[in-house]
This record gives structure tokens, C-alpha cells and sequence, in this order.
């Protein structure tokens, strides 16, 4: 494995989704790893694991990643009666483990912690992250419930980071 | 244009790797199940890349069989 095509990403994502009677927030803390193959750049899952996406560049990779996990939250809302339904299947989906996937990322970040140079473009433009401080997690919550208050400090927007 | 390989094809690889998968489209996506695993973004295009390919079968666990039926997986 090159240290100069593996890449660590830890990503927080948040997401409201309207399903059969009900609004659900998602905030995914995730974990994926970019790499080069077949010409492309292509963004794998760690946490969740099944799902991948590619792309010209890193950003478009990363960016039609994210596009991919939204579409499966909607796949997840339109199949599920209830709000229970749906997330238990976030859940899962979110916590299903690609147990190889997770031994590269591991790999690469032992690389990255290895290195004394600063990571290539484009990926030195991102903030660096501690990976113990971003553990995976995925939080789904009942927003249409009657006495939910909604306040700007629920917002919170789309981050991505190499992971340190 | 990456790699890529017929839908056709991954359906004949899950016959001989994944026997019993079944294979639904949802709104978005396909959605392969197999054992108790279930892969859910799956593009619904009918030549799919190779790392999506590569992706799902590392998720179901039948990497290695998958490697033998797709040329280049």
C-alpha cells in the first residue's frame, strides 16, 4: 500500500429525511477510504462499509459518495412503515462493517502517522483530525415529534477530514 | 471511463458465488441480499464499474469467487 494513494477520511454528515408520516434527522460519523484505481478516484465506506462511489477528482469522488449515502437513506425511507422501521435500518446500514476495507484504512493511517511530510494535494487542504476523537456513530431521531423545539443550533454542515 | 462490467454478468457471478442472493430495485438503487448481509447502493445502470463490483463483494463476502467469474474485478 503507497501512502501516496491511500487516503483516511473521517466525515460527519447530517441529513432530514421525510418518510411514510414522519421527518427523521440522520448524523452520520463515518469513515471511508479514498483511493486511485482504474483511472478513477474512488471513495469506499469503512463505517458503513457497503456503499462506494467514484470520480475524476477527489472532491468529485468524495461529493457523488455522499449523493450515494443520501439515496440510500430515501431507498431506506421508502421501504420503511414506520419510523422505527427506518431506523433501525439506518442503523444497521450505518454500523455494517467491511472488516477488510477497515484493515486498509487502519494500514493507511498507520502511513499517515509514519510520515513526516505534509499529505498530497488535495488532501493537505483538509483539517487533520485525531481518529480517536471522531469514533463512528450514527444518531437517528424522531423530528415530527410534538414537542421537538427546532433551534439554528441543530444545523450543522457537511465535514471531512484526513485522518491523524 | 473506468473499468466496467455487464449487470448481466454480476447476475451470473452472484448464481455461482452467492447462491440464493437475491437481487430488488429500490427507487434509487439495487439492492443485493445475501446471508445476512445486505448491499443497498448498488448503481442500477446496466454496465456497472469495477469498484462498485469489487465493493459489494468484499461487503458479502465472496470476493475471492468473484475474482475468478469478472475479469479484472
Amino acid at each position: 500500500m503507497s501512502e501516496m494513494t491511500h487516503h483516511p477520511l473521517l466525515f460527519t454528515l447530517r441529513d432530514a429525511v421525510s418518510g411514510k408520516g414522519f421527518l427523521a434527522g440522520i448524523t452520520l460519523s463515518g469513515r471511508a477510504l479514498m483511493v486511485q484505481e482504474d483511472g478513477k478516484w474512488w471513495t469506499y465506506g469503512v463505517r458503513p462499509g457497503a456503499i462506494a462511489e467514484s470520480g475524476s477528482t477527489p472532491q468529485e469522488s468524495f461529493a457523488r459518495f455522499r449523493n450515494r449515502y443520501k439515496e440510500v437513506l430515501f431507498d431506506i425511507a421508502d421501504e420503511s412503515r414506520t419510523f422505527a422501521a427506518f431506523k433501525r435500518e439506518v442503523e444497521r446500514f450505518a454500523n455494517e462493517v467491511d472488516k477488510e476495507e477497515e484493515r486498509s484504512w487502519n494500514d493507511a493511517l498507520q502511513l499517515v502517522r509514519a510520515s513526516s511530510g505534509p499529505p498530497p494535494e488535495p488532501f493537505s487542504q483538509l483539517d487533520r483530525m485525531k481518529a480517536e476523537e471522531a469514533p463512528p456513530k450514527v444518531t437517528v431521531e424522531k423530528l415530527s415529534a410534538a414537542k421537538r423545539k427546532f433551534t439554528p443550533k441543530d444545523n450543522l454542515k457537511d465535514t471531512v477530514a484526513k485522518a491523524a | 471511463m473506468s473499468a466496467t462490467a455487464l449487470f448481466a454478468d454480476v447476475e451470473r457471478m452472484l448464481k455461482v458465488c452467492a447462491p440464493g442472493a437475491t437481487v430488488r430495485l429500490a427507487t434509487h438503487s439495487r439492492v443485493i441480499q445475501y446471508k445476512d448481509k445486505t448491499y443497498r447502493s448498488l448503481p442500477k445502470f446496466d454496465r456497472i464499474e469495477l469498484g462498485h463490483i469489487r465493493k459489494m463483494s468484499r461487503v458479502l463476502e465472496i470476493l475471492e469467487c468473484a475474482k475468478r467469474q469478472i475479469p479484472g474485478l
